[in-house]
């Protein structure tokens, strides 16, 4: 405890100028009682439940396929209630906005002829669809599902990093952690009136029933998997086993007069919601990528039919592209008439020759991405890269900068992990999952924390050496 | 149920089933071994086993049954219970370990064999006690039961010794083929794969139903209507060679009628 050094121009979710903040109270006592072998024990025994549940995804090198598991630090990051009402209220009034969006650039685009987004903005976007337009969705929802990634700056406010509207993945993981926590820390989560996140499966199936577009008592729900070679396998069945629904692949569905049905031992039945965890691209051969064999013939004329819902909806990759991020604020002055509660990072596009100057010439305290990539792929860290790196990122972008989106590295907030005997401070995020349904928007209490655990790091997805931590939200 | 499930679940059923035979007939065979006058080349017996257990490049191998078990758990795993998937997750986890194939070169076999066995009694109690009785469930009994009507008659076939006397034969026929109390009788089996069949009656798939139930009674009737006798006077190969043929034909028409998903 008596080596936490918080560096100095970062928050810290558990100490502020050396005082332990109150939430932490009882988790620090807890751990304090405890001797090094006993916690050492508890991050054994975490691990050992990972491998035995079999939370595991496969990495194949040389052939063979290696388990492993996401990197899971045993000490919980918590939110308070008054912190976790901020956060709420933020998301759900994006989500309602980035809904309006997707709504109006697939229908009339006020937006667009009101010049508050470019035309150019929306039509130079890959993820935007043109077999979307004019097609109403059931109830106007887009995005059923939205895992919208927040970090905290280092006067402690929350900013929006980026809206994951497409298949968010990790919610699983919400799930599992919270799990391995009440077998390392016994009696701690009621100690602590931690808010429980185990509804997230029944308000999702519940959602989910809502759209069957046919009235009949019992809709066929499924979730459609890549299959099980995804990194995300684990979740498409997680998920598919705690609704009580069907996890299909591809190859299981067929359509037939504009109607999905399944391939079953009692011969073929009829599909009324798909949650899809397929990325549009793959989702009809006959309509968008040709070659995929993971998606279902003739899916998009069932579901511009009426005859199947699908979950998230198609097209959504245009209100999560990084280059339109930057507009969301404006979008939610526009359509809601009501002042952003979560701030957006400053973004500059490098499709704009002035701002692109800026970035090259400050380009070591930037990070750039591509706008349409996720999970840390295709991104330059200024700071962390040398100067033969930069160049050829350079010469990448200028190909195609519209393609390319820069911010300020930020300094993510710190929280305290267990690593080799001792707390010391690792870089956060925080992606909670938010449920909008015809009722409303719903935000399980809790989320997904990922963590750098390299020193130093502020690259947080798994695919870069990341980790997660349960993730506490305190009610009053 | 999804005909892709019905499969993974029926063929992960098979394989659990398999390296449970396969462990316990090394283990016969190594405990016998140790009885032999004709002993071969100092430790050889153990490279039989490493080869059984261990090696990859053995598809026979319990290693790699349990990895196809396992890969078809992974695909059905929203259809089996946690505690399951749980089961099959540390068997998978204690096979892969590295020492196997030193302990299998130098703790004592029958020790390891047992160890490894006991993942097999976990896994079946595991599925008595948590499985739903519901269609997943047949496909996994029909499975099993197929597979250790189709291991019971292999292991006859091989071991049976035509220098056995004739009431030493016919005492071996009579346990292994037609005690329906012995529960790894070629009747015990079959009895159980009829019942669990029967179990899959519905009036969405009659066709399919009825002729794979015909093709099951016929051969039901066969074994249950035959005695030690009638057997030995055909020979007991022909006999057995004759069931292994009306299994495969009713593995061939389940796959058929019940699995193909890839039309």
């Amino acid at each position: 405890m008596n080596s936490y050094f918080v560096d100095s121009d970062t928050w810290d979710e558990m100490y502020s100028n050396n005082e332990l903040r109150h939430q932490y109270k009882n988790v620090v006592e807890f751990m304090l009682q405890l001797s090094i072998d006993e916690l050492n024990k508890k991050e054994e025994m975490a691990k050992q439940l990972f491998m035995s549940q079999g939370v595991t995804f496969t990495v194949y090198s040389s052939g063979e396929g290696i388990e492993k598991i996401f990197p899971f630090d045993i000490v919980p990051r918590i939110i308070t209630s008054v912190e976790w009402a901020h956060i709420e209220k933020g998301i759900a009034q994006r989500l309602r906005a980035l809904n309006l969006f997707l709504k109006d650039v697939y229908h009339t685009q006020f937006i667009i002829k009101d010049k508050v987004v470019p035309a150019q903005m929306v039509y130079s976007c890959q993820h935007y669809l043109r077999e979307m337009h004019k097609f109403p969705v059931p109830y106007d929802i887009y995005v059923h599902i939205a895992g919208i990634d927040l970090i905290r700056n280092n006067d402690g406010s929350f900013y929006i990093l980026e809206d994951n509207l497409r298949t968010p993945s990790g919610v699983s993981y919400m799930l599992e952690n919270r799990e391995i926590t009440k077998r390392i820390f016994p009696d701690l989560l009621p100690k602590n009136k931690v808010r429980s996140v185990m509804e997230y499966p029944t308000l999702l199936r519940r959602n989910l029933m809502s759209l069957s577009p046919r009235q009949t008592t019992n809709p066929t729900i499924v979730v459609l998997t890549p299959g099980m070679y995804n990194s995300a396998y684990f979740e498409h069945t997680t998920l598919a086993r705690l609704m009580g629904v069907e996890l299909v692949e591809g190859r299981d569905l067929v359509v037939d007069n504009h109607k999905v049905y399944m391939k079953t031992t009692l011969g073929l039945q009829q599909v009324d919601v798909i949650y899809r965890r397929v990325d549009d691209d793959f989702l009809d051969p006959l309509v968008f990528n040709p070659e995929s064999s993971l998606g279902v013939s003739g899916i998009m004329s069932a579901y511009r039919k009426g005859n199947v819902a699908i979950v998230n909806a198609v097209g959504n990759g245009v209100a999560d592209d990084k280059a339109i991020y930057s507009y969301v604020p404006q979008m939610i002055r526009y359509y809601m008439n009501e002042e952003p509660i979560l701030k957006n990072v400053p973004t500059y596009q490098l499709g704009n020759a002035d701002e692109r100057d800026y970035v090259f010439s400050n380009i070591e305290k930037m990070v750039i991405k591509k706008t349409n990539e996720s999970g840390g792929y295709g991104m330059l860290m200024g700071s962390a890269c040398s100067q033969e790196e930069i160049e050829k990122y350079v010469t990448g972008v200028m190909t195609d900068p519209r393609q390319f989106i820069a911010q300020p590295i930020i300094n993510l907030s710190s929280s305290p992990c267990y690593m080799n005997g001792v707390l010391t401070p690792r870089r956060v995020d925080l992606r909670p999952y938010a449920l909008c349904s015809p009722n409303g928007i719903e935000i399980v209490p809790g989320g997904l924390t990922r963590v750098a655990l390299r020193e130093g790091s502020l690259v947080v997805n798994s695919s870069q050496g990341g980790g997660s931590k349960d993730t506490w939200v305190l009610s009053d | 149920m999804l005909s892709r499930v019905a499969d993974s679940l029926y063929w992960m059923s098979r394989y659990m089933e398999r390296s449970d035979g396969i462990i316990r007939m090394l283990k016969v065979n190594y405990a016998s071994s140790q009885e032999s006058v004709m002993m071969s080349a100092n430790g050889s017996n153990r490279s039989v086993l490493q080869h059984m257990v261990s090696n990859k490049e053995n598809p026979a191998s319990i290693i790699n049954n349990i990895i196809i078990a396992r890969e078809n758990a992974r695909s059905g795993q929203d259809h089996i219970p946690r505690e399951l998937w749980q089961c099959m997750n540390e068997f998978y986890h204690d096979i892969q370990n590295k020492n196997l194939k030193d302990l299998l070169q130098k703790e004592d076999p029958i020790t390891i064999l047992d160890n490894l066995h006991k993942h097999c009694t976990i896994y079946n109690g595991t599925v008595d006690m948590t499985m739903m009785r519901g269609e997943g469930n047949s496909f996994m009994s029909i499975g099993k039961y197929l597979e250790r009507s189709l291991q019971v008659g292999d292991i006859l076939a091989m071991r049976f010794n035509e220098s056995d006397t004739p009431d030493e034969s016919k005492k071996l026929v009579e346990h292994m083929v037609l005690n329906g109390n012995f529960p790894r009788s070629i009747i015990y089996s079959i009895n159980r794969l009829q019942r669990y069949f029967e179990r899959l009656r519905s009036e969405k798939n009659t066709e399919a139903y009825n002729k794979l139930n015909f093709m099951i009674g016929e051969l039901h009737s066969r074994v249950r209507y035959s005695t030690a006798d009638s057997i030995m006077r055909q020979g007991l190969n022909q006999y057995l060679a004759r069931i292994k043929e009306d299994l495969y034909n009713i593995a061939n028409a389940l796959n058929h009628h019940y699995f193909a998903y890839s039309l």
